[in-house]
């Protein structure tokens, strides 16, 4: 309960450097674009970045379960599964929040505290997979969608059908 | 004096470009990482080999070998020299650049990716660093002064250089968005095309415009699908319209003496959602046959509206473009009717007349039904449908039921070419919405001139760099999310081939539930042909609003 106190009352400094921290995780040049509070369709990145965050951290200070934070998390986590980091590169914004934690809070509360970033850094591994596999279907999937949907309807092929392939996403 | 910093270590802590995170140094010397997933796979040595093109041999852009030919620099050298001395705007371009970065963050690459080289002046620096190297006297001058070298920002052409010419001049999809903001009007797609036109002087194409093009060549359009396979495609959309409106919409194939020829990229005819743009055109096209005797054929020959020579070089883009002067004059039509397509717009509009013109057997076009003079179209003869169609709504000449396609919320994506590189904005908006009640603009600042690129335009629409497609295409789909949790759109309208085979992929990552559809295939369900029955199911075989129950039992 205190950490929740201690965290609320520092809601607005922990979001800022977290997204500061989050959009550092981009080289520098580009940071200095993403980082800017533009209008949020001319720099959709930052945009949801920050919104993300803001999210997240209230989700924190409210009930949550591991749902309901992944499903926080997704905006972010969502972008950065496509944007060529690595697994730990994309997820590595949420540990910085430890070092944020560290300057922001009392000593006796840092031990509590990491154990809250532990979860919301295994719900964003989680949200990463989804993501990924997401991805991966769709590759798998869309040649077949495009181009054979077509064909097979017109009688011109004959294989898998369509609902084979999707068949999985509905599982 | 041995305290005071000499000029050249000033000059070299001037930040005027990006850095890389990975430690000091400037972006010119940190060398490309080619990352999977975010790159084409390398053209088939065949698919060079059909057009004659340099260097077909196999390859592979992640090995350190990329067998180029011993002398590849002075290739490239006098390639360069040679499009600079032929192409003024190429020339000016490189010149004239001031590195305001006005256009730095105006691509829905560099936004989607984070990657600084894609901010446009980057990518253009690419080129430029060299250029300034090889050909520019300021700079050759400059890099004499103690510091110049830096200032210059000239480096000679390297294996590395060129690695990272091929990654990002394949990570542009040529839309123009960026030369919208230049205050001196670069336009960065015309560089992204030197630099793929340089890199195909050493067979460095990726397959997905290869292929293509060298179907395109030897079969008449993209696919690669051959007369009998386009006429068996058209068939059975006849027997699909047949089921759907009772009526035989069977189109005319290679007619000679044909008033009008027209022209769709492939993609309609053989590419979902597209298909049903396609039936669109045909129950057009069949509505205003029975009722004004119009005199349109379809060309099994010219069956492919796209270009993807476009992304090759000048000369292959005009060796595909060809066919159309030359179908148009076998058949003795007066003149062309051109489908729903985005960078086939482009060539058209701004290439074909230059390229393949005059085309002086033609007529200028006049719409035999209404009259209009289709002005824009005077020099090139080729019209865009939805200018011809927005004209007949105008005129009155269409009966619509807008409460076909009532179960649909649209938006309209602006696709790059019609809406920059032809100024189509308004009419395929005003067929939209004389076809449907609900209708929302995405913000001002992605639609019209503004638009953001679907992120797979320009031949990178294939299935290995999806997570390019789908960080490029993040701008774009930030903004459907937007209309779409607003005011309920279901629909992302398009006019454009590429859009309709890379937004539904888009949309299902970024913003499920909104389903992507050509404005014809609008069209197509609400045009009331003459004799049709009780409709009861759209294009797609779904049931219209107010039949779903109907469609249950």
């Amino acid at each position: 309960m205190k950490l929740k106190q201690a965290v609320k009352k520092n809601k607005e400094l922990f979001i800022k450097k977290w997204f500061q921290a989050t959009i550092n995780t981009y080289p520098a040049q580009s940071a200095k674009f993403l980082g800017k509070d533009a209008n949020r369709f001319d720099n959709p990145v930052g945009a949801t970045t920050h919104e993300t965050i803001e999210d997240v951290i209230n989700l924190v200070l409210d009930d949550f379960n591991q749902e309901t934070l992944e499903k926080a998390l997704d905006p972010v986590i969502r972008i950065r599964a496509v944007q060529s980091f690595s697994a730990s590169e994309a997820v590595s914004f949420v540990f910085a929040l430890k070092k944020i934690g560290e300057d922001i809070l009392d000593d006796s509360l840092i031990r509590e505290f990491d154990t809250l970033v532990d979860q919301i850094a295994l719900a964003s591994f989680n949200k990463l997979m989804k993501c990924k596999e997401e991805i991966f279907l769709l590759k798998a999937t869309e040649s077949k969608r495009r181009i054979h949907s077509a064909f097979e309807r017109a009688g011109l092929v004959a294989e898998l059908k369509e609902e084979d392939l999707l068949g999985s996403k509905k599982s | 004096m041995s305290d005071e910093i000499k000029p050249d270590e000033l000059l070299n802590k001037i930040d005027y470009g990006p850095r890389s995170d990975k430690g000091p140094g400037n972006w010119m010397d940190t060398s490309v990482q080619i990352r999977p997933g975010m790159y084409c796979y390398a053209a088939k040595a065949e698919s060079v080999e059909t057009l004659g093109l340099p260097n077909a041999r196999p390859w592979n852009p992640l090995e350190e070998d990329w067998k180029l030919p011993e002398n590849w620099q002075e290739i490239l050298h006098q390639g360069m020299k040679e499009r600079l001395e032929k192409f003024r705007t190429f020339k000016v371009f490189m010149d004239i650049c001031v590195r305001c970065g006005a256009c730095a963050d105006k691509c829905h690459f560099f936004l989607g990716t984070g990657d600084p080289k894609n901010m446009p002046v980057l990518r253009a620096e690419l080129l430029r660093s060299v250029y300034r190297n090889d050909f520019s006297t300021a700079a050759k001058i400059l890099s004499k002064v103690p510091g110049g070298k830096a200032l210059a920002g000239a480096r000679p052409m390297t294996m590395d250089v060129l690695k990272e010419w091929w990654y990002y001049f394949f990570q542009c999809t040529e839309c123009r968005r960026c030369s919208v903001f230049c205050p001196y009007g670069i336009d960065t797609a015309e560089i992204t095309i030197m630099g793929r036109e340089l890199l195909n002087l050493l067979g460095l194409n990726i397959d997905w415009i290869a292929t293509p093009v060298s179907n395109c060549f030897k079969t008449g359009n993209h696919l690669g699908i051959q007369p009998h396979a386009f006429k068996d495609m058209i068939d059975f959309f006849v027997e699909d319209i047949e089921e759907v409106t009772g009526v035989n919409v069977e189109p005319q194939l290679n007619k000679k003496g044909a008033d009008i020829l027209f022209i769709t990229p492939s993609g309609d005819v053989f590419a979902d959602p597209g298909t049903y743009t396609c039936q669109g055109y045909m129950i057009l096209f069949k509505y205003l046959k029975d009722k004004y005797g119009l005199d349109v054929t379809w060309s099994t020959y010219a069956s492919e509206g796209g270009n993807f020579g476009f992304f090759t070089s000048h000369e292959t883009m005009k060796r595909l473009n060809a066919k159309m002067f030359a179908e148009a004059k076998r058949l003795g039509v007066k003149w062309i009717l051109g489908g729903e397509c985005g960078h086939m717009w482009r060539v058209i509009n701004q290439y074909m007349d230059t390229m393949n013109g005059p085309a002086d057997f033609l007529e200028e076009p006049v719409n035999p039904i209404t009259g209009t003079k289709f002005e824009n179209s005077k020099s090139t003869k080729m019209v865009h449908i939805t200018e011809f169609t927005a004209d007949l709504i105008k005129h009155g000449k269409l009966e619509l039921d807008k409460s076909r396609n009532s179960n649909r919320t649209l938006t309209f994506h602006d696709s790059c070419n019609p809406a920059r590189g032809m100024g189509l904005l308004d009419e395929p908006r005003y067929v939209i919405q004389n076809c449907c009640d609900h209708f929302y603009e995405m913000p001002p600042n992605t639609i019209r001139e503004l638009t953001f690129c679907c992120g797979s335009g320009a031949g990178l629409n294939a299935g290995e760099n999806i997570e390019l497609r789908m960080a490029g295409g993040l701008p774009r789909a930030n903004a459907v999310k937007h209309v779409h949790e607003k005011y309920g759109v279901n629909s992302l309208a398009t006019i454009c081939a590429i859009d309709r085979a890379a937004l539904p992929t888009l949309m299902d990552y970024w913003v499920p539930g909104v389903d992507v559809i050509g404005v014809h295939e609008l069209v197509g369900n609400a045009l009331i042909l003459p004799g049709e029955k009780k409709r009861t199911q759209d294009l797609r075989f779904e049931p219209l609003p107010g039949f779903e129950e109907e469609d249950d039992e």
